[in-house]
C-alpha cells in the first residue's frame, strides 16, 4: 500500500485527565501529530474520526469534536468500531487517490465513560440483555473457554499479568505502574471466574492522532521523511452471538491478521519483528500468542494494554508503538533491528472484531 | 481516473418504510434490504467481500452499536465489517467508504446496509436533543427543528424566501411519492394543507417537517470488472465529498464569518470537489436529477443552489414555476418524495443514494426520470454541519 505515516502523537495516560476537556485533549493530541509530521492544518486535505458517541456520553459526539480534531472544513467522517480501523478507512481513502494527506484521529476518556454499562446497553433485548452481560461476563466467559481450548491456566494469566506489568514498566510512554506483589495477586478479587481483577489492564484516559500521506504527495512534499509505510491491513468481525467457538475459535483474530500479511503483499508471519497486541487482559493475551503458534516476533514489548489501555483507541496506540519500532523511535522497549511490527486492535464484547495492520521501516 | 480506480453500484435494495414495523426486528430488517440488494446485483453473501454499516446514534433503537447485533444477518459475519457514522449524513458518509474500499484497490466487492427504527424511542426530538453541549445547550430547548427553523429564518431574511414557497416544496414532494413504492408519506395535499397545519416552530408547521421512519435500504458496490460482468447498466460513482463545519452555528454567520449558515456553504465547497472529479463544469445542464437530504421543506432551496442548479436565492421563484418538477426538463428534485416524505435518519443518506442510483441504472420503476446521465445524492448531519454530495453517473471518469 502506497500510504506511510508522517507523524502521531499520544496524549499523554492518565487514570483520569482531570484538568481538560474531552475537546482539549484531542486538539492538543492533533496538533501535537501535525507538529510531528511537520505539517499544517492547511495542507490536510481530510480526516477520518474513529469514536464511539456511547462512550463520549454524547450522540453524534464529532459534532463537537471534529473540529479540536483538525475538520473543520476538511474532508471528514467517522467510524465507531476502534481506533485502528479508522487508520484501515484512513488508509483506504489515501489509496483511493481521492486524498492525498489526512489525520486520523481517535480518543476515549474512559473516567468519564461508564464502560460497563455501554457495554451492557450492546446486548440485544430480547435474550442476552436480561441475562446482564457486560464486558466483564463476557471476559470471564472468553477466559474460560480459551482455558478449556488451548490448555490455560490462572496460574499462567497470574504470570503473564505480572510479566505484562513488568514490561510495562519499561515504557516510557506507559502509566508506570509496579508490578503487583504476589499478596497483591493473592488478594486480587475475581471478577467473572476464572478472570480477577489483576488480570485485567485497567483503563486510563487517552487521545491519538496520527498524519498519513501517499507515496505521491510524499515524492512532491520537499523532503519531508516518512516514519513507516502502512505495508498491510485487515479487519474482521466474528458473529454477535456468543458461543464456544466464536469465543475461543478466535476466527477474527486469525482473519484479521492474514488480510494483513496478504494485503502486505504476500507476507508471512516470520517478516515480523514485533507484534503490538490488544489483549485487554492476561488471558487475551495468551490466547492469541497460542493462536499466533510461536511466531518468533517478539510480543508487545512495551507492555500493551498494561502500559495505557485508552480502550476504544488502544489498537491505535498499539499501532504508534509499531511505527516506533520500525522506525527506532520506541525508546526504552526497543527490538533491535526491527524492521515491521504489526498492531492488533480488538473491539466489541467478547472481542467481536479484531483489526491489524502492518507498518514497515522506510 | 485509473480504471482499477473505478466504482460502481450493481444493486440497491429497500424495505417499505412506516412508522412502526411491529413484526420485524432491527436486524430483520436490515437483511431484507441487504437480500434485495444481493438479489438484485446477482451476487451471492459469499461474492462480498465486505460490509459497512451505516447508523447514526443508535440511542433511537435503544441498543448500543446495534450495528454489531446486525452482523451476521447481513452476511458479514467472520468478514471485514465497520460502521460509519456522521449523524443524519452517515448513509452519504457510508458509500462514500464503499468508495474508499473499491477505489484503493483492497476489496472487490462491498455490501452498504442501514436501517433505523426511529419511532421506537417516544420522543425522536428529545434524543436529538442530546446531541448539544450539556451545559450549554440542551436547557434551551435546541432540537434539530428548532435548529433548521433559525437557518431558515436567516434564508427568508436574506432572499425573501416565503411560507407559501415552501409549501410548494411539500406539495411536491408528497405528489412525487406516490411514485414511490417505499415512501412513508405520499399523497396529493395543497399549500392551503400545509399552511393550516398546526403550528411548531417558525416558520415550520407539521407538513413543513419530515415524518420518523423505521426501514432499511442496502447498496451492492463494486470494482469495474465485477461491475461488467453483473450488470449491463451500474450506475458509476464518480464524485465523492464531504465537508464538515463548525458545530457553533454563530460562528457561521456575520461580518467576520468566513461563509454563511443559510446558504449551505459546506454542501457548495463539497459540490464543487465531486463535479471537479466527474468532470461536471455545468450542474444545471449536466446532472439530471438530484435527490436531496430535506427533512424540512426548508432544505431545499440552499441546497439547490449550493449545487448549482441556479444562483442564490432563485431556487424559490423556480420552484414556482415548476422548474424542479419531475422529469419537467430541469433538474428533477427528489423524484422520490426525499427526506420529507420518508426520514429513517441513520440510513436517510443511504436511501438518497439508491435513490439516485437508480436513476441512472434506469430501475426507478415509476419515478425513472428521461435520459438520465448524472444524478447527485446529499445527505446532511449534526449541526447542518456534515455535508456529503456523491455523483452517479452513467459512465467512468
Amino acid at each position: 500500500m502506497d500510504v506511510f505515516v508522517l507523524g502521531m502523537a499520544v496524549h499523554p495516560p492518565a487514570d483520569v485527565v482531570g484538568g481538560k476537556r474531552l475537546e482539549e485533549m484531542v486538539f492538543d493530541t492533533t496538533r501535537a501529530a501535525l507538529a510531528d509530521a511537520g505539517v499544517k492544518r492547511a495542507e490536510i486535505d481530510h480526516v477520518t474520526i474513529a469514536a464511539s458517541d456511547e462512550l463520549d456520553g454524547r450522540a453524534i459526539s464529532s459534532m463537537l469534536l471534529a473540529m479540536p480534531a483538525g475538520a473543520y472544513l476538511r474532508d471528514e467522517t467517522k467510524c465507531t468500531d476502534s481506533g485502528l480501523t479508522g487508520l484501515c478507512l484512513g488508509a483506504m481513502r489515501v489509496a483511493s487517490g481521492v486524498f492525498d494527506i489526512g489525520l486520523v484521529v481517535s480518543w476515549n476518556k474512559t473516567s468519564e465513560a461508564p464502560v460497563e454499562n455501554v457495554m451492557r446497553m450492546r446486548a440485544e433485548p430480547f435474550y442476552t440483555r436480561p441475562i446482564g452481560l457486560n464486558m466483564a461476563i463476557t471476559d470471564g466467559l472468553f477466559a474460560g473457554a480459551v482455558c478449556e481450548r488451548y490448555g490455560i491456566t490462572p496460574e499462567a494469566a497470574d504470570a503473564q499479568a505480572r510479566r505484562a506489568y513488568a514490561q510495562a514498566l519499561r515504557n516510557p510512554r506507559g502509566m508506570g505502574r509496579a508490578a503487583p506483589t504476589p499478596v497483591a495477586m493473592d488478594a486480587s478479587p475475581y471478577v467473572a471466574t476464572p478472570l480477577r481483577e489483576i488480570h485485567r489492564a485497567p483503563f486510563t484516559d487517552g487521545a491519538v492522532a496520527m498524519v498519513i500521506a501517499s507515496g505521491d504527495w510524499l515524492s512532491k512534499s520537499g523532503g519531508r521523511r516518512a516514519k513507516a509505510r502502512i505495508a498491510g491491513l485487515g479487519w474482521r468481525s466474528e458473529p454477535y452471538d456468543l458461543g464456544a467457538e466464536r469465543l475461543a475459535g478466535l476466527a477474527g483474530f486469525r482473519g484479521a491478521i492474514d488480510d494483513a500479511l496478504r494485503t502486505g503483499g504476500g507476507l508471512t508471519p516470520a517478516d515480523l519483528d514485533v507484534v503490538e497486541l490488544d489483549a485487554q487482559t492476561a488471558f487475551h493475551h495468551l490466547a492469541y500468542e497460542a493462536a499466533l503458534g510461536g511466531w518468533g516476533a517478539a510480543v508487545s514489548p512495551g507492555g500493551g494494554a498494561f502500559a495505557q489501555n485508552p480502550y476504544f483507541c488502544t489498537g491505535l496506540v498499539n499501532a504508534t508503538e509499531a511505527v516506533r519500532q520500525v522506525s527506532n523511535a520506541a525508546y526504552g522497549v526497543q527490538v533491535a533491528g526491527a524492521r515491521r511490527a504489526l498492531a492488533h486492535g480488538a473491539h466489541g464484547y467478547a472481542q467481536q472484531g479484531h483489526v491489524a495492520v502492518v507498518f514497515e521501516g522506510v | 481516473m485509473a480504471h482499477n480506480k473505478q466504482v460502481a453500484v450493481i444493486g440497491t435494495g429497500q424495505t417499505v418504510f412506516k412508522s412502526h414495523h411491529p413484526d420485524r426486528t432491527y436486524v430483520e430488517l436490515v437483511q431484507d434490504a441487504a437480500k434485495q440488494a444481493l438479489d438484485e446485483s446477482g451476487l451471492s453473501p459469499h461474492d462480498i467481500d465486505a460490509v459497512i454499516i451505516s447508523m447514526a446514534p443508535t440511542v433511537f433503537m435503544g441498543v448500543n452499536d446495534a450495528d454489531r447485533w446486525a452482523v451476521e444477518h447481513v452476511f458479514g459475519a467472520n468478514k471485514p465489517v465497520m460502521r460509519v457514522h456522521t449523524g443524519g449524513a452517515s448513509g452519504g458518509s457510508a458509500i462514500q467508504a464503499a468508495h474508499a474500499h473499491i477505489a484503493s484497490g483492497a476489496y472487490r466487492t462491498v455490501l452498504v446496509v442501514g436501517g433505523d427504527r426511529i419511532a421506537e424511542t417516544p420522543d425522536a426530538q428529545l434524543v436529538l436533543n442530546l446531541i448539544w453541549d450539556k451545559f450549554y445547550e440542551q436547557d434551551f430547548a435546541l432540537t434539530t427543528v428548532t435548529m433548521t427553523a433559525l437557518s431558515a429564518q436567516r434564508y427568508m431574511h436574506r432572499y425573501g424566501a416565503t411560507e407559501e414557497q415552501f409549501a410548494r416544496v411539500v406539495v411536491r414532494a408528497r405528489r412525487n411519492a406516490m411514485r414511490n413504492p417505499h415512501a412513508h408519506l405520499k399523497g396529493e395535499i395543497t399549500v392551503e394543507d400545509v399552511m393550516n397545519s398546526p403550528r411548531i416552530a417558525y416558520p415550520y408547521k407539521r407538513f413543513d417537517i419530515c415524518p420518523r421512519s423505521s426501514g432499511a435500504c442496502a447498496m451492492v458496490v463494486s470494482n469495474l470488472e465485477v461491475a461488467k460482468s453483473q450488470s449491463t447498466r451500474p450506475a458509476f460513482i464518480t464524485g465523492v465529498s464531504s465537508i464538515t463545519h463548525s458545530v457553533f452555528m454563530g460562528d457561521r454567520m456575520g461580518l467576520w464569518s468566513e461563509n454563511e449558515y443559510s446558504d449551505y456553504d459546506g454542501m457548495w465547497r463539497a459540490a464543487k470537489h465531486c463535479y471537479q472529479q466527474a468532470g461536471v463544469v455545468d450542474p444545471a445542464r449536466d446532472v439530471q436529477v438530484a435527490e436531496l437530504y430535506d427533512p424540512f421543506s426548508t432544505n431545499q432551496f440552499p441546497q439547490i443552489e449550493s449545487l448549482g442548479f441556479c444562483g442564490r436565492g432563485r431556487a424559490g421563484a423556480i420552484s414556482d414555476d415548476g422548474g424542479w418538477d419531475w422529469n419537467a426538463g430541469g433538474v428533477s428534485i427528489s423524484p422520490s418524495g426525499g427526506t420529507l416524505c420518508t426520514n429513517p435518519i441513520g440510513v436517510t443518506g443511504l436511501v438518497r443514494a439508491a435513490d439516485a442510483a437508480t436513476q441512472v441504472m434506469r430501475t426507478a420503476g415509476e419515478m425513472q426520470v428521461d435520459n438520465v446521465r448524472h444524478a447527485m445524492a446529499t445527505a446532511i448531519g449534526g449541526s447542518q454541519q456534515f455535508y456529503t454530495c456523491t455523483l452517479f453517473s452513467a459512465d467512468h471518469n
